[in-house]
């Protein structure tokens, strides 16, 4: 789709739409930066870390849960999205209450198996409905209080330092806003794309790797860690590239299929992945969003399922190590605007997929869409999506010591997942 | 003495270079013997001088100060209006008119919530970096601009950031501090950044008012509470935007009045018009100890270490409070104080700091015609992760080295020097040949070539160990001879020339 947003936060200019969305995931948190402390971080690991394999799959532009997850008997839903609603007879059905969307298909034998599920009306404290203060809020994580660093960041900065490929931004050369701060993460285009450009063939690798290794022995610390790291993180993508990856799914062609399946390659290479983070955006539907068989929706749920699907096959049994959750900064305005589309809303859906995820379920309040309760006319938010990250990370990734990943966050939880046996 | 022991516990464990990508990632006795950035320096003070107040050497740069010397080369830099920087000027006008629009200009120009003009500015920006001789100046602006962070670009701003880049930032660089941050608070663009104008009496936002003496001025430790907070929000309510017009205007009937204090400052501030309260409250900050010694540290940072010295510091600030916060006694006292002479190779550059002196010592000049090249550089600072103006919080760029220790970056830059040496992209600009770097007389080995090389790259001789690095690379001994047809003077120029650029040489600075 090429439509542009209408709202008043968005631009028209020669900056493609495509990289303002890539840029707003990615203002600040930045591929050059990481932090300090980095002088063991490719010693081995005093405690190594032996927990699920988090991946965060931002869904950029505002992701529509209402007509994704599908509150089919509340009668306001209707009503409200006259023309661009999902018919009864065409969705899955999950519960007595939801429907899955049909373009979500791929994922369904995984929600009979009980490995993909979802939380419907998730919301955020300090509601606000401009693209880039709710993604900066939402990677920040720490309402009400004056921390600059992003939770995956303090996430990391609580375990020992890991492997170069601790924690990995796939598909984009910018860390998320959520890695912001001085843990350190490898942001790339793909495995194949992180080479040294002047190193064509083995024989060029090897002279440049070893002229660069000679050249920063003894360095300051401040050149040389990086430059170490650096070359590590290029000998192990190397290796990689070296062995090829014959995925066990077929992925869309498509850049998030792409960023999902080196997701999946680097977890089965055991180079130390702890985090991953893979941006997928253009989902901000003011207009024609489309309809239940065609058009801007259909095609982005279709390519999101069949992407998560193909890497959950992909990962086999692998899957019981990994939790795979999606965010986006809110929903969309639960009544449909004039041009067939959607605005900024609050209330959004999470998904989530892993073998330790509690799916074939739709988890979390419905507040419903009464008037009443709605917040500021749009579906309320009844789950704090800082809960369901704190119980993934307690559960599944050896998390502890939430008050510091999320300051001021209850203890409530809703059981998204089970403990790691 | 510890540290020859350690060098030479390394040397045994590390010895033959070829595992050596791997030993030095992989051992963590590598950060024990790591060397000083002292010893990737040549001992000039006039080099010195130059990595630190300028975006990067140039042949030309070195021997101008070499023939003024330093006093006056820094005199010159401090007052910028007596450097002809026409061509520079003639670049930003031709190529980026619309930066020195108004907002009014701007509003009528371009399209409600174009980025066209942000996207200027970002260019304009790289381009003045690069190319004005006004070097000093530009540093100082860079260095304004974090300070009084305003991301550019962010939509708010989309009509007015150039506005306060040219009124703001540039007008006050090297003038007093008191009336840049009085700049600053009634500029539009700060007010929608920081949402003071949204800021009201009954509905105060505090985003403003706590980023005023948290970054602005005092500082976190300045000694300020959350009530001086509060006050400090109260009282700057009312300064707002006229949102016809896009401008400041003060809005009386937003404004809190009753009496406010803010740490030694009181008002009784009685008068629905608050907005002289206001002025005379941003002088008491620009005028406090602790705003002083906060930007007194923040310059340090910049220019002397990431760990700096607090006799120099307390100097600094003495001497920015005895001149009426006027920034250039203080530049001076700093580039002439015994600890700055002192700080050789103990700071890095940072992945702009780094792209820019790649350009300026290739001798990169700006597109012919149009920007596509410029456009470039910022996608390059982005990709590298500093595209200026871009920070998107409101503290700015971190300045110290830790922060910027990434492998993803290291390896972007490693890729940009080989991109820009082989003026393989953005290949729109325009670059002397490599063989330029080179005299007319080819060096008579390649042990010269990589002597001549390196002093024309990073300014000095490389260690022999070093030395040695580059012509393993180059597959050839130091006496071999060096004929014109050589692959080191040919196809592999551009990479020997990347090389020299990825070492720790180039990234000191």
């Amino acid at each position: 789709m090429t439509t542009t947003c209408g709202c008043p936060d968005y631009a028209r200019s020669e900056i493609s739409r495509r990289a303002f969305l890539g840029r707003l995931g990615a203002v600040g948190a930045l591929a050059g930066l990481t932090g300090a402390g980095l002088s063991t971080q490719m010693a081995f690991a005093a405690t190594p870390y032996t927990g699920d394999v988090l991946v965060v799959l931002s869904l950029r532009g505002g992701f529509d849960g209402l007509n994704t997850i599908v509150p089919t008997t509340d009668p306001r839903y209707r009503e409200s999205r006259p023309t661009i609603n999902v018919p009864q007879n065409a969705l899955l059905p999950l519960d007595s209450m939801f429907g899955l969307h049909p373009a979500m298909a791929p994922l369904k034998p995984f929600w009979d198996a009980g490995t993909f599920g979802a939380v419907q009306a998730v919301g955020m404290s300090n509601p606000t409905r401009s693209h880039f203060e709710a993604m900066e809020e939402m990677e920040r994580a720490a309402p009400g209080s004056s921390i600059r660093t992003g939770w995956l960041d303090r996430t990391l900065g609580l375990r020992d330092l890991g492997s170069a490929f601790q924690a990995v931004q796939m598909g984009s050369s910018m860390a998320s806003a959520a890695f912001r701060g001085p843990s350190p993460e490898l942001a790339m285009w793909s495995i194949d794309d992180f080479k040294l450009s002047g190193a064509w063939n083995v024989t060029e690798r090897n002279r440049w790797t070893t002229a660069l290794g000679s050249l920063h022995d003894r360095a300051p610390s401040t050149v040389g860690d990086p430059a170490g790291t650096a070359l590590s993180a290029l000998a192990a993508a190397s290796q990689m590239q070296d062995a090829g990856y014959t995925p066990n799914a077929t992925y869309p062609a498509t850049d998030l299929g792409a960023a999902l399946r080196d997701v999946a390659r680097v977890i089965k290479a055991d180079v130390g992945l702890q985090v991953a983070a893979v941006d997928y955006g253009d989902w901000d539907m003011h207009t024609d969003l489309g309809t239940v068989d065609s058009g801007w929706l259909h095609d982005k749920l279709d390519e999101l399922a069949s992407s998560m699907a193909a890497f959950a096959t992909d990962l086999g049994a692998k899957l019981g190590d990994v939790t795979i959750v999606t965010l986006t900064e809110f929903g969309r305005s639960l009544v449909e605007n004039g041009s067939g589309g959607v605005d900024h809303g609050h209330g959004q859906a999470v998904l989530l997929l892993g073998g330790g995820v509690r799916g074939g379920q739709v988890h979390g309040t419905w507040p419903t869409l009464e008037d009443g309760a709605l917040e500021g006319g749009d579906l309320a938010g009844t789950t704090d999506y800082r809960q369901i990250l704190a119980e993934i990370l307690e559960k599944r990734c050896e998390g502890s010591q939430m008050s510091t990943v999320f300051p001021g966050l209850t203890s409530d939880r809703i059981g998204v997942v089970n403990a790691r046996p | 003495m510890a540290t020859l022991t350690r060098r030479r516990v390394f040397g045994l464990a590390a010895a033959g270079t070829a595992g050596l990508a791997v030993s030095t990632a992989t051992t963590s006795s590598a950060q024990a013997v790591a060397g000083s950035g002292s010893d990737y320096v040549a001992h000039d003070q006039n080099l010195h001088l130059l990595r630190r107040a300028t975006f990067g050497l140039t042949p030309a740069a070195v021997s101008s100060i070499q023939r003024s010397g330093r006093r006056a080369w820094l005199e010159r830099q401090l007052d910028p209006a007596s450097i002809d920087d026409s061509e520079c000027t003639r670049l930003i006008r031709s190529r980026f008119p619309r930066v020195s629009w108004t907002i009014p200009m701007a509003r009528d120009g371009i399209e409600p919530f174009s980025w066209d003009l942000m996207s200027d500015l970002s260019k304009a920006t790289i381009a003045r970096a690069v190319w004005s001789k006004r070097q000093l100046f530009e540093v100082m602006c860079e260095f304004w601009s974090n300070h009084l962070n305003v991301t550019n670009p962010s939509d708010a701003v989309w009509d007015n950031r150039h506005d306060y880049d040219r009124t703001v930032i540039r007008r006050h660089a090297l003038g007093r501090f008191e009336d840049m941050l009085i700049a600053s608070a009634t500029h539009p663009s700060m007010l929608l950044y920081l949402n003071n104008a949204e800021s009201t009496k009954d509905n105060p936002n505090e985003n403003y008012g706590r980023e005023l003496l948290e970054l602005h001025s005092v500082s976190v430790d300045g000694g300020y509470d959350e009530q001086d907070m509060r006050n400090s929000t109260l009282l700057m309510t009312g300064f707002g935007i006229n949102w016809t017009a896009g401008t400041f205007a003060y809005t009386a009937r937003e404004h809190y009045r009753g009496r406010v204090s803010v740490m030694g400052f009181s008002d009784p501030n009685p008068d629905a018009d608050g907005y002289q309260v206001g002025i005379r409250y941003l002088k008491y900050l620009a005028n406090h100890p602790s705003t002083a010694k906060h930007l007194a540290h923040k310059l340090c940072l910049r220019f002397v270490s990431d760990e700096p010295d607090a006799a120099l510091e307390r100097r600094l600030a003495r001497i920015y409070l005895d001149n009426g916060t006027a920034i250039k006694p203080v530049l001076r006292a700093l580039f002439l104080s015994d600890q700055f002479t002192a700080s050789l190779g103990q700071k890095t550059r940072r992945p702009f700091e780094d792209l820019t002196a790649t350009l300026r010592v290739l001798g990169y000049g700006p597109d012919k015609q149009g920007a596509d090249g410029i456009q470039a550089l910022v996608w390059i600072a982005d990709g590298l992760g500093q595209q200026p103006l871009a920070w998107s919080p409101p503290d700015g760029y971190p300045d110290a080295a830790p922060s910027w220790k990434s492998a993803g970056g290291t390896l972007s830059r490693w890729n940009t020097h080989l991109s820009l040496a082989a003026h393989w992209w953005p290949d729109s600009l325009t670059q002397p040949p490599l063989r330029s770097l080179l005299p007319r007389r080819l060096p008579k080995t390649h042990g010269d070539l990589v002597d001549v090389l390196a002093k024309r790259l990073v300014f000095r001789k490389l260690m022999p160990r070093h030395r040695a690095a580059v012509l393993a690379f180059l597959e050839r001994s130091a006496s071999d001879p060096l004929a014109t047809g050589d692959a080191a003077v040919g196809w592999r120029l551009p990479y020997v020339v990347a090389l020299i650029l990825d070492s720790p040489y180039f990234w000191v600075r």
